[in-house]
């Protein structure tokens, strides 16, 4: 009896000791930031125009981007629900592409699109400029409509036959099914996803950097970048750092405490009946369908026409296969990581969470997210300044990137992972306690339940490692390079055709793991 | 004899309280209207509710102290006693200490009549066919106690008469201590030895 | 792919070898595209090899801020013996770091339109901002900075907080506009496509046909020419004059091998270095007579205008701001 509390005990101590990491990773960085100029914040700057306008312009952004990628993907989730239209699977693979396609080859391929000589540029107008509000909002919501869409579809198919059956039964408008079933179904995934959007765009990067134009559209973790880069103002910087925590923390807080009962989604449903829609709806489902594939392809497609902008003749294909290499076993070193890290971070959340410490489990998984919304510039740039006068970054900068992926892509596997244990607990827990399974055999059956989710995090979390290159252009190294860092180094070099071709590659890569995992899960 | 001694505990800002004692190897029957508190008990002596006075006791020793990964129990639960994802051949070799007693099983699969389903998942099953798979899993399991909450409810005439008179069998035959939570009155007729009312 | 195999292994074994990697005779901080396989460095580091029978390891960062930044949070502990790639316009910030000693060296055979008399920091190459466009498209270039401001061509330039030619721009207009260079931002501000965070985002946008104009070198249509044997992009000459940037190189104080380091930034402004910079980082000699290919004798000459090194340093924060507040309302 004591052995098995002690081992009951040793699972929580490894996930308490996980979570500790994290947070002292984020804690690391600010002392290391505060420490090395010796002061805290600027306060000053709450009262500057600039700053204002920064932190106005980033809440603008980032509600635009979130309403309309929701009020977008609405649609298209409800057309693949009724629709019955043919590529489904094929079509769901490419949302995950969209949510994880890097942001330097989206970029490239919304400029290829719509920028001054873009291929769909004639049709815009004479005053189209893709740059500033208009190229952040369309580059948002390439990246996170898809997974809206995954997610609203989810929830529609949680939508229990019988609800339907019912609601033939009493012969409900479309107007009272939408009303009194589809919405309720929904509003919980709404909730979710407009805090998660919202904190994504709040704190986006690489896209606002691109494609903002300037002073104009700047965002706080933009600002952060720039304070740091030419004036070296840190206190101006954190007191940036802090507002974006503040902000982007509390409202993920809210959401958190708002949107929490939609995860009870029973496994016993069956899916056979959906009500047909009229001959109307079904040609609209179709094309809202096409509309959408078209959406999503387009910026890939655009890329293609850059490969014969000059000739690629002096390019070797061999000078990508290190690159490459490197970005993988990166990647799988920091994704595998990530994950070992999440699944122990959610031990003492789900024990929480079975015990009724709701308020216990919502501090916890606040800061098992928090990376989420903590500014990865400040992160980065505090570990950089804490550590490289003992450590040496130059050849073994690549530990710290590892760690630096690692702790970014945490939170996205605890939020992948998390509803499905939390379902697990909320559906199993009393029977395997009464069952007394032991350790063993409860991983046996714990394990089949939630390898199809486990595949498909791990998958996502993966890509998400294999594109990121905003803190790799920091700690770049001759003897290392990956992909992301080439495209970068090709194209600061004049060499676009090359710098499209590995955009191309990447994105391939990117393409074939997303697809391999789908087959996996598919046969989970 | 398992005793519940004085017991209390708190429901949504009601209290609930319990005062019985039941032999060993006899079958008692809970009945009384919705609400009153029959599942809670079930709930409370197998460990997933704490209560806030009194004691329940296994032949002189309190239950309290024991999580209830150890407590001497087993419970069918209303719903959710299957694992969904695993199938029904797999679901009735859980929770024996050791290997699975195979022919036990088989035996009672066949006797309630539900042998061909082995190699299916749950999710395919009617409820009928879940409950009785449940209830054998529940009796077989080593626990000298056993808690049936509403265990034949959603049987029909035939087969509820088959599932009560394999649970009695069995029950007698591994001298199972049994409380059994039902608003049927024919279960309590056919299968216990005697009946209390809460409420 | 052994080579490869190889560095898989270094890559994952790093950590417990971490102090056993010996380091180079001579270490160099310079910005990254200087010491990729198409850049100066590779070249350099083979040639100077071979004269002073050692190892020298370049370390890449991001951009010449970047060295300062990166020499600002090491101080003492640095382990750069030569920086290289600061500009003129961060020298004096550099400066004041402490971290820099004397080079020593003979700058008389140095370009006299130079004028470089500083005892810390040596010039390395230079260059002269200037727009590009395409001569396809555009016959009648623009012919000054005021007659560009006041146009309503489609231009495209580098943030001054993030990139070198920002910092340029600014200085440009700032002489060229003086008290009134806050309107002639906002006028700019009213045809700009965008601001780009570093130099190959605006020139690559440039190249995909998003401007009509790309603050650039006078030195890029020497690229074209030698690369891709093209013509067609042209440097507009501007009549108020041009700004340049001249890259520098300077010996640290704390460096353990400082004959070795001034020996390498003497070798940077030898005739042979000179040959190599100019056709690898596309700038401009800084010696006379260097041979290059014919394409460099096509540049414009240029008449210089500007501010000194500390005037910049003193005045950069205030400028910025100007520059932020005009371009961003």
């Amino acid at each position: 009896m004591i052995l098995s509390r002690l081992k009951h005990h040793s699972d929580t101590v490894a996930g308490l000791t996980s979570l500790a990491a994290m947070v002292l990773i984020s804690v690391a960085a600010f002392y290391g930031l505060i420490g090395f100029s010796g002061q805290g914040a600027d306060w000053q700057l709450l009262s500057d125009n600039y700053y204002q306008s920064i932190l106005l312009f980033s809440i603008k952004q980032a509600a635009l981007s979130m309403l309309l990628a929701l009020l977008l993907a609405w649609p298209v989730a409800r057309a693949l629900y009724y629709g019955r239209l043919p590529f489904q699977h094929s079509f769901l693979s490419l949302c995950i592409l969209c949510f994880v396609m890097p942001t330097l080859v989206l970029i490239t391929g919304l400029v290829a699109l719509l920028g001054r000589d873009g291929l769909l540029t004639p049709l815009l107008g004479e005053s189209w400029n893709l740059y500033g509000l208009n190229g952040i909002l369309i580059a948002h919501i390439y990246l996170n409509l898809p997974f809206a869409v995954r997610v609203l579809l989810q929830a529609l198919h949680n939508i229990p036959d019988l609800s339907w059956k019912l609601a033939v039964q009493l012969k409900f408008s479309p107007w009272q099914r939408l009303r009194l079933i589809e919405l309720p179904a929904l509003r919980g995934a709404f909730l979710q996803l407009s805090g998660f959007i919202f904190v994504l765009c709040f704190n986006s990067f690489a896209v606002v950097l691109a494609l903002g134009g300037g002073p104009r559209a700047t965002t706080l973790e933009v600002a952060i970048y720039q304070a740091l880069k030419y004036d070296f103002n840190i206190p101006e910087a954190l007191t940036l750092a802090w507002s974006q925590l503040l902000i982007a923390g509390a409202l993920f807080l809210l959401i958190a405490r708002a949107g929490r009962s939609n995860w009870l989604a029973v496994d016993t449903l069956s899916h056979q009946f959906t009500p047909q829609p009229g001959l109307f709806s079904q040609w609209g489902h179709r094309a809202v369908y096409l509309l959408s594939w078209l959406g999503m392809l387009l910026p890939m497609l655009a890329l293609i026409p850059g490969l014969y902008q000059s000739d690629l003749s002096r390019f070797s294909l061999s000078a990508l296969v290190q690159p490459t290499l490197t970005s993988l076993v990166l990647a799988l070193v920091s994704a595998s990581t990530a994950i070992t890290l999440a699944w122990l971070m959610l031990i003492p959340i789900r024990q929480a969470r079975l015990q009724q410490h709701n308020r216990r489990a919502m501090v916890l998984e606040w800061l098992s997210t928090h990376s989420l919304v903590a500014p990865a510039m400040v992160i980065s740039v505090g570990l950089y300044i804490l550590l490289l006068p003992h450590f040496d970054l130059d050849h073994h900068g690549i530990w710290l990137v590892l760690l630096l992926n690692c702790a970014l892509v945490v939170p996205y596997a605890v939020q992948q992972l998390r509803p499905r244990l939390l379902q697990y607990d909320a559906q199993y827990q009393h029977l395997s306690q009464n069952l007394k399974l032991s350790r063993r055999q409860r991983w046996w059956v714990e394990w089949p339940f939630i390898k199809p989710t486990f595949i498909s995090t791990f998958a996502l979390i993966l890509l998400l490692a294999l594109g990121d290159v905003a803190i790799i252009s920091i700690f770049g190294s001759d003897d290392w390079t990956t992909l992301p860092l080439l495209i970068y180094s090709y194209a600061g070099s004049y060499r676009i055709a090359e710098a499209s071709l590995a955009s191309l590659l990447l994105l391939l890569i990117c393409a074939l793991i997303v697809w391999a995992f789908e087959r996996a899960r598919h046969h989970a | 004899m398992l005793e519940v001694d004085h017991l209390a505990i708190e429901r949504d800002g009601t209290l609930l309280q319990y005062q019985l004692s039941v032999a060993t190897g006899e079958i008692l029957a809970i009945q009384g209207r919705s609400g009153v508190g029959k599942s809670t008990l079930l709930s409370a002596l197998a460990g997933f509710v704490a209560p806030c006075q009194g004691d329940m006791r296994w032949q002189g020793q309190s239950l309290l102290g024991l999580p209830a990964e150890q407590r001497p129990v087993s419970m069918l639960f209303q719903d959710h006693n299957l694992f969904e994802h695993l199938s029904v051949r797999e679901n009735l070799q859980l929770g024996f200490s050791g290997k699975a007693p195979a022919e036990a099983l088989n035996a009672a699969s066949v006797a309630l009549q539900v042998s061909d389903l082995l190699d299916k998942k749950p999710p395919t099953l009617s409820g009928g066919q879940r409950q009785r798979i449940a209830i054998i899993r529940t009796l077989l399991r080593p626990e000298p106690i056993v808690l049936l909450d509403e265990p034949f409810a959603e049987l029909d005439p035939s087969t509820r008469q088959l599932a009560t008179s394999w649970t009695l069998h069995s029950a007698r035959a591994q001298q199972k201590t049994v409380l059994l939570v039902t608003h049927q009155q024919e279960d309590v007729t056919r299968l216990a030895d005697r009946a209390i009312e809460l409420g | 792919m052994r080579n490869v195999l190889n560095r898989m292994t270094v890559l994952l074994s790093g950590l417990t070898l971490a102090g056993t990697v010996q380091s180079a005779d001579l270490t160099v901080y310079t910005y990254d595209s200087f010491i990729s396989e198409w850049g100066p460095g590779p070249q350099l580091e083979k040639a100077f090899e071979q004269h002073c029978q050692c190892d020298i390891e370049f370390i890449g960062v991001e951009d010449g801020v970047s060295i300062l930044n990166r020499l600002r949070i090491e101080g003492e502990r640095t382990k750069a013996d030569v920086i290289l790639g600061i500009d003129d316009a961060l020298m004096e910030e550099t400066r004041a770091t402490g971290l820099i000693t004397e080079h020593q060296q003979d700058l008389s055979p140095l370009k006299a339109e130079l004028n470089w008399q500083d005892p810390q920091f040596v010039p390395v190459d230079y260059g002269y901002f200037a727009f590009i466009y395409d001569s396809r498209k555009i016959s009648q270039p623009v012919t000054s900075l005021k007659a560009l401001v006041e146009s309503d061509a489609r231009v495209l330039y580098q943030d001054p907080r993030t990139s070198t030619p920002g910092q340029g721009l600014m200085m440009w207009m700032k002489a060229v506009y003086g008290e009134q260079s806050s309107q002639g931002w906002q006028q700019l501000a009213g045809h700009t496509v965008t601001v780009t965070k570093g130099w190959w985002e605006a020139y690559s946008m440039f190249l995909k046909g998003s401007a009509d104009y790309v603050l650039s070198y006078t030195t890029s249509p020497a690229y074209h020419q030698l690369n891709e044997q093209t013509s067609h992009y042209k440097a507009a000459p501007f009549s108020e004059g041009h700004i340049a940037q001249v890259e520098l190189a300077a010996v640290t104080r704390t460096s353990q091998n400082p004959v070795l380091a001034r020996r390498f930034v003497s070798f940077l402004t030898s005739d042979e270095a000179q040959r190599i910079i100019p056709v690898t980082n596309w700038m401009l000699p800084v010696r006379d007579n260097v041979e290059l290919p014919p394409a460099f004798d096509q540049l414009m000459q240029p008449t210089r205008i500007g501010f000194s090194a500390s005037e910049m340093a003193d005045q950069r924060k205030g400028w910025l701001r100007e520059w932020r507040n005009a371009a961003a309302l």
